[in-house]
């Protein structure tokens, strides 16, 4: 079944001298419980998209729909993590992860147990009380996953989500987002423009060309997610697909020239 | 106003009783300054008191009650009008920041009436409302009003988008994005404001109260300053302005415990 449809997307921004063409004529279909990261060179439009798609900024065209219904705004159907993790800094972590529920009337035991259950998930116990300024970028990121879990949407937009973490950090939240994906099957649409990022996690990896961003080359990715991440990194199959999508992003990045 | 002094002043990290002394240390010299010149007869005494006669002229004055009861009466007018002006002041401010509508009607208004004088209104307000509590409270209320409408209107301006956007992604519903996202992501903007309207309420009650009034301390240094009292002119005017410290301090106290989650105000020890 298909999870997210995307026919004809065009997005324009208007700008002093003239429009601008931020995505031209993007048509992507993700199955549903599918991983797929669309990788591309900085400013192609890919994380307009990803806001599209969220329901936070209108197109100019095409037909957006999730699960078969046209998106006319945000809804629940669909959590989304942001590069700035967007935490309510004066609310505190069990706080921040029960906001989704509490807006959705969920009674007050199912909130708490949910927001139990996810801060043992994250590794946070302890830091229930605390307010997001006190804790480290890894630990925002987590919470910012938790709470996005915690009223359990169908779909998970991620944008860039670890894209203001350091290379250590960024390894094991990527371990934890691939262990949460097997272990829920949610389908998954992130943003990166970390090639070795995209296809280490995904099932699908799309290359966006720049402005205008249109989906120029698709690479599916078959690789064991059973094993240990250095298993992965050091397999052939791995390293090749990934230096096919590098090339292929770098040949779209240097078009930037022309 | 700053909230964060820069950390020159705590460099090698001195005791927290030194930093009290360093605070006051300006005030100390000011008083030191005033009763020199006394001393000294730079100024004509019959003109300026002494700092020790200011005191004894201002504990006279408590004990036989005139301190407390014009005290009373003119805290109460202040902070009639700073809290009604605060709470006018930070709806309109939310309105022009969220409808398009309410900012194209405020927005003239506020442009043009930001620089005016509001003691320039008085006169007018003395017929409309005669001498008393009304025309203070609403003096107050006017010049309260401004500050706390442009601070809350670029509080809420200053929003980051992806906030509003993920609270609208967990299903916040349009009705409550105001008073579950906007308010407290502008809590720092809009106490910044009010603490600028403290500090307006008290010049505009005292200077209404000379010209407008009965009663309150602004009447009772008036008075005295007629008579040629100075001593007790000073000593209601030492008493006007123990109450603001006291007022100002209270405020940020409260702006510490309420934003204690903020990164910016908890930088810093604010205000010393």
């Amino acid at each position: 079944m298909i999870s997210i449809c995307v026919k004809h997307l065009n997005k324009r921004y208007r700008a002093k001298d003239g429009d601008v063409a931020a995505l031209a004529d993007v048509d992507i279909d993700v199955a549903e419980g599918e991983f797929v990261t669309i990788v591309g060179p900085s400013g192609c439009g890919k994380s307009t998209l990803l806001y599209i798609l969220g329901g936070f900024i209108g197109a100019d065209g095409g037909i957006i729909e999730i699960n078969g219904k046209a998106v006319t705004g945000p809804g629940v159907d669909r959590g989304v993590v942001f590069q700035e993790y967007a935490l309510f800094p004066w609310l505190t972590v069990a706080q921040n992860i029960r906001y989704g529920l509490e807006m959705s009337g969920a009674p007050r035991q199912r909130c708490e147990e949910t927001v139990e259950r996810l801060v043992r998930t994250i590794g946070l116990q302890g830091f229930e009380h605390r307010f997001p300024r006190e804790l480290s970028g890894g630990m925002k990121q987590r919470v910012a996953i938790a709470r996005t879990l915690a009223y359990d949407p169908k779909i998970l937009l991620l944008d860039e989500p670890f894209g203001a973490l350091d290379a250590q950090t960024r390894e094991v939240m990527q371990d934890e987002l691939l262990r949460l994906w097997q272990a829920t099957r949610k389908t998954v649409m992130m943003v990166t423009h970390d090639v070795n990022e995209a296809v280490y996690l995904s099932e699908r990896v799309l290359v966006m060309s720049q402005r205008p961003g249109r989906i120029v080359q698709e690479f599916k990715v078959t690789i064991d997610r059973t094993c240990e991440r250095e298993v992965t990194v050091l397999n052939k199959n791995f390293n090749q697909l990934r230096n096919e999508v590098w090339l292929a992003v770098r040949r779209q990045a240097g078009a930037r020239s022309v | 106003m700053s909230f964060a002094p820069r950390t020159w002043l705590r460099s090698g990290a001195p005791s927290v009783s030194l930093r009290a002394a360093w605070h006051y240390l300006p005030i100390a010299i000011v008083l030191l300054a005033w009763q020199l010149v006394v001393e000294f007869d730079l100024v004509d005494r019959a003109f300026l008191p002494s700092f020790g006669e200011t005191l004894s002229a201002l504990w006279e004055m408590t004990r036989n009650g005139e301190i407390g009861f014009n005290l009373l009466v003119s805290i109460y007018r202040a902070f009639a009008g700073l809290a009604m002006g605060s709470i006018i002041g930070v709806a309109i401010g939310l309105a022009m920041a969220t409808s398009r509508r309410a900012d194209e009607f405020f927005g003239p208004l506020v442009a043009t009436t930001y620089s005016l004088p509001k003691s320039s209104l008085v006169p007018l307000f003395i017929l409309w409302f005669g001498i008393g509590d009304v025309t203070s409270i609403v003096s107050v209320l006017l010049a309260c009003l401004l500050p706390v409408i442009v601070s809350t209107y670029h509080g809420v301006q200053s929003v980051p988008p992806v906030i509003v956007w993920s609270a609208r992604a967990m299903g916040t519903p349009h009705h409550l994005i105001l008073w579950r996202i906007l308010l407290p992501s502008s809590l720092l903007s809009i106490f910044t404001g009010v603490r600028i309207a403290l500090g307006f309420c008290f010049v505009l009650t005292i200077s209404v109260e000379m010209i407008a009034a009965k009663t309150g301390i602004g009447k009772l240094i008036f008075l005295y300053g007629e008579n040629g009292a100075y001593a007790y002119m000073f000593g209601g005017l030492l008493a006007i302005v123990i109450v603001a410290y006291a007022a100002d301090r209270t405020l940020l106290a409260a702006m510490n415990h309420l934003l204690r989650w903020d990164d910016s105000i908890h930088a810093a020890h604010v205000g010393g």
